[in-house]
């Protein structure tokens, strides 16, 4: 990836970084914005629950989980609708890109005499992605979008991606997040963001190309391990040949070019396809919606996501009968993972984006979650839609660890209210929380319970010892949280 | 919360099997995607590959019906490089770069997730040792050297590779690590955080990395004198270079450059790649003249491509790859490996260049014979190492 001539001379250390940030505090309000109310206990496994559940537990969730239990607040979650969640909606009136077609966005970007604009609609699907994470009610919707994202990676610096994945965001993966499995892979394998990020619009009779093929057997569906063979993606790719996007009227729709498809004769896992012509690869997706292979790759992700990164076997399988009998109903298999298995969830390393959004969310931040929240989730690693690969983001704790400056920048950042158009009110929550100290707050709010004495003791001590006046205190105390393991783990 | 109580502790110690000074600085590249190494190293010589790649192929060095910049720049009579390589000639005609040819791992799945995680573990399937192969020869040999950056991986996440029993941090830019300017904060946030990391290595080393790194001034190095390219992998590669100089410990370091799966248009996206590997190897072959001696570079990529181009002047996922060792020991201007040839019969699979020489053939042998480690079978756990000749 080429980086722009200022910052790799920053970077290289040619010119002196610049650290003049200016510091920018809107008052936004905001309709049903929560309060912080009283600061309920909450037993250490149902706080983690919670923020596997979430992006960071809000105070007034935590409530609503102490009150009605953590399955009833499941169904809670499972049922909300967009409806529901107004005060966000308000929050992404600006961002005009998100709610356009394929040809809308693609005019946008045009600019006639001047080069494309390729920055402006992906800078606004990050920004609104990452402001319904931190600020949308419906939290676990957000959390398999996600998922989702991943599963069905797209990056949008791939051509025409840069435009066909705000399509594909809105249509294939936020429609179908919490419905139909089968339903989800019907609509990604006929995105025509996906079809150009895996090159199937270049995909002709006679002269296959595999890419797609590949990818939707080995990381859409059954998985590696799933019984599929090289010529089964020869021989998919076949079938794909043809599926395409348009390219002039109704440009980025998706399109079946007859005449490139191969109407030959094809053998896709033991099963003879009749020639035919779109339905071809349309019932091979249906097979593999069916395939036990899929129910376990699928609910395997799910429980390592959820859970720990090596999930119970036994669960997993549950989970996969679940699948199967509800031929790939999401809320289904989701009530076996997180209702049955949370109790046995493991400690899991934070990722960037959920290390960022956990802190915004519990420190109660306004921020418009623009490019000074993006720049650091760049250098932790973790730009949504920039990962090159088809694989997503990893999902195991160990590829995220080893990275940890960038986060301690962020923690000192955002307590001093040194980020641009993001900041958070230490004191206000402070005096709203009912502690009488800032550490016991700063505790409760982000591990869930107070330090013991010792604990307290050693870092006041070091912190005190190292000069900080009473007023730097509470500053100083919530960067050092938020740069602690503890919060690195949840 | 489990804040630890404790007073700093001493750097978790690893157990190692044996004790040596160090030997060369070891930089590990990899080209992420399955670069298609048929039209970097190109066999001109072969009519095959002419047949197999008509609107793809390299022209031969002495095709005089393409431009003279579009053909392929002989190395042997029977390879060349591709004309964007042309940077990389000076190392080949110093004899300081080795080439070896299909060479690759044994894995057939064409999977560049399977690939790469067995090959950055070293191991022949799941079953293996969950560290990579660095992350076990840092564990298995005793350099004395308990410097921060020992080893380190240039960018955001460290590689899969370097994983092991000795903490390994990632590093993007050296001038971007820092704590900030505000003298009063950083004071008191390292006093919290040496509280806090007390009993975590990783923490703790990235702690000793910013005291150490504070001590570079990238402003003040030659460096800047050679025109690394303005990509990530040239800003990698210019790191990397900083840290050799100023002597801090740096053992390995480990760099990717991705892009490369090509499955459509080939051609253009393939050409500024090479231009970026070539122009960025050139830099820092010129920036580290002087270290030469004691360095060793090694390129490699999960798998190679089909030989046969694809309908849409690409490649789809093949087998047989190619390594590039580059170093002042290395034996250079020599393209190593047995050619297994292109003809239908002699490709494998759905039409792939077979692969005659193992990966850990080549890294075992640098292990060994510049790195000062013998543990290869720790380090390559059911792998019996050849040697090779590169070094």
């Amino acid at each position: 990836m080429s980086i722009s001539r200022r910052d790799f001379l920053k970077l290289t250390g040619l010119v002196a970084a610049s650290s003049a940030l200016a510091s920018c505090r809107p008052l936004y309000e905001l309709a049903g914005h929560p309060h912080l109310a009283q600061w309920p206990p909450l037993n250490p496994a149902d706080f983690r629950a919670l923020n596997r559940l979430t992006f960071g537990a809000r105070p007034g969730e935590r409530a609503r989980v102490a009150e009605i239990g953590l399955q009833a607040w499941v169904e809670e979650q499972l049922a909300l609708d967009s409806s529901d969640d107004l005060a966000c909606a308000l929050r992404l009136r600006n961002l005009d890109t998100l709610d356009m077609s394929a040809q809308q966005l693609f005019d946008h970007s045009n600019k006639l005499f001047d080069d494309f604009d390729i920055q402006t609609i992906p800078s606004q699907l990050r920004q609104g992605t990452l402001l319904r994470q931190v600020y949308s009610k419906r939290q676990l919707y957000e959390v398999m979008v996600e998922f989702w994202s991943n599963h069905f990676n797209i990056a949008t610096d791939k051509g025409a991606c840069y435009y066909l994945k705000t399509v594909d965001d809105r249509e294939v993966i936020r429609s179908h997040a919490l419905g139909s499995f089968h339903n989800l892979l019907w609509a990604s394998a006929h995105s025509p963001a996906m079809l150009t990020y895996l090159d199937n619009q270049a995909n002709h009779k006679g002269a296959p190309n595999e890419n797609y093929a590949r990818e939707l057997l080995e990381l859409h569906t059954l998985g590696i391990n799933g019984g599929y063979t090289q010529a089964d993606v020869m021989e998919l790719a076949r079938c794909l040949t043809g599926w395409s996007v348009k390219e002039h009227f109704w440009r980025g729709e998706f399109t079946f070019d007859g005449e490139k498809h191969d109407t030959g004769e094809k053998v896709v896992l033991g099963a003879q396809i009749r020639p035919g012509g779109q339905e071809e690869a349309e019932s091979v997706l249906e097979r593999l919606g069916r395939h036990p292979s899929t129910a376990l790759f699928i609910t395997s992700k799910l429980a390592r996501r959820f859970l720990a990164d090596d999930p119970p076997a036994s669960l997993i399988q549950k989970a996969a009968q679940a699948f199967e009998t509800s031929k790939g109903e999401i809320r289904a298999v989701l009530r076996v993972i997180l209702l049955d298995g949370l109790p046995l969830a493991r400690e899991k390393y934070r990722r960037p984006v959920n290390f960022v959004t956990v802190a915004l969310r519990m420190l109660d931040a306004e921020s418009d979650c623009g490019p000074a929240i993006q720049d650091y989730l760049l250098r932790m690693g973790q730009m949504p839609f920039t990962w090159p690969t088809p694989d997503g983001f990893p999902d195991r704790s160990q590829a995220w660890q080893g990275n940890l400056l960038p986060r301690w920048q962020f923690a000192l950042a955002l307590s001093r209210n040194e980020l641009e158009k993001t900041s958070v009110n230490l004191t206000a929550l402070l005096s709203t929380s009912g502690h009488e100290n800032p550490l016991d707050m700063l505790a409760s709010l982000l591990f869930g319970n107070l330090p013991s004495q010792t604990e307290r003791d050693a870092l006041l001590k070091a912190i005190r010892s190292a000069g900080a006046s009473d007023d730097e205190l509470l500053p100083i105390l919530a960067s050092g949280l938020l740069a602690s393991p503890a919060f690195q783990w949840s | 919360m489990s804040l630890p109580n404790k007073p700093w502790l001493p750097r978790l110690a690893f157990t190692a099997a044996q004790t040596a000074p160090r030997g060369d600085t070891l930089v590990v590249i990899f080209l992420r995607g399955a670069a298609d190494v048929l039209n970097m190293v190109v066999p001109h010589g072969e009519s095959a590959y002419y047949r197999l790649r008509p609107g793809l192929g390299i022209p031969r060095p002495d095709d005089n019906r393409a431009p003279s910049d579009t053909r392929t720049i002989d190395l042997d009579g029977f390879f060349g490089l591709h004309p964007d390589l042309c940077p990389m000639l000076e190392m080949w005609q110093y004899k300081h770069l080795a080439l070896i040819h299909a060479c690759g791992a044994p894995d057939e799945s064409r999977s560049h997730f399977r690939a790469m995680e067995l090959m950055e573990r070293g191991v022949d399937d799941e079953r293996g040792p969950a560290s990579g192969w660095i992350g076990r020869h840092l564990a298995t040999l005793h350099t004395g050297n308990f410097s921060p950056l020992r080893a380190v991986g240039l960018g955001e996440l460290p590689q899969r590779s370097l994983s092991g029993a000795v903490p390994v941090s990632a590093l993007r830019s050296i001038a971007d690590f820092h704590l900030g300017n505000n003298i009063r904060a950083v004071h008191q946030l390292r006093a919290a955080l040496n509280i806090l990391y007390a009993d975590d290595p990783v923490g703790q080393e990235t702690v000793r990395m910013l005291d150490l790194l504070q001590k570079i001034d990238p402003t003040q190095s030659r460096g800047s004198d050679y025109s690394y390219p303005e990509t990530n992998f040239g800003l990698a590669l210019r790191q990397t270079a900083l840290l050799i100089q100023a002597e801090i410990g740096l053992e390995v370091a480990a760099i990717d450059l991705g892009g490369w799966d090509t499955h459509f248009a080939q051609a253009g996206i393939h050409a500024s790649l090479l231009k970026d590997l070539a122009a960025g190897l050139a830099a820092f072959y010129a920036d580290m003249a002087a270290q030469m001696k004691s360095l060793t570079v090694v390129m490699m990529s999960e798998f190679g491509r089909r030989a046969a181009e694809n309908g849409s002047l690409g490649t789809d996922h093949g087998h047989g790859s190619m390594m590039m060792v580059l170093g002042g020991h290395v034996n250079g201007g020599k393209v190593y490996g047995q050619w297994p040839g292109l003809e239908k019969e002699q490709l494998i699979g759905p039409g792939d260049l077979a692969v005659t020489t193992d990966y850990r053939d080549v890294l075992g042998e640098l292990l060994q014979k510049r790195l000062n480690n013998h543990a290869v079978q720790e380090i390559f756990p059911g792998y019996a190492v050849r040697s090779v000749g590169v070094v």
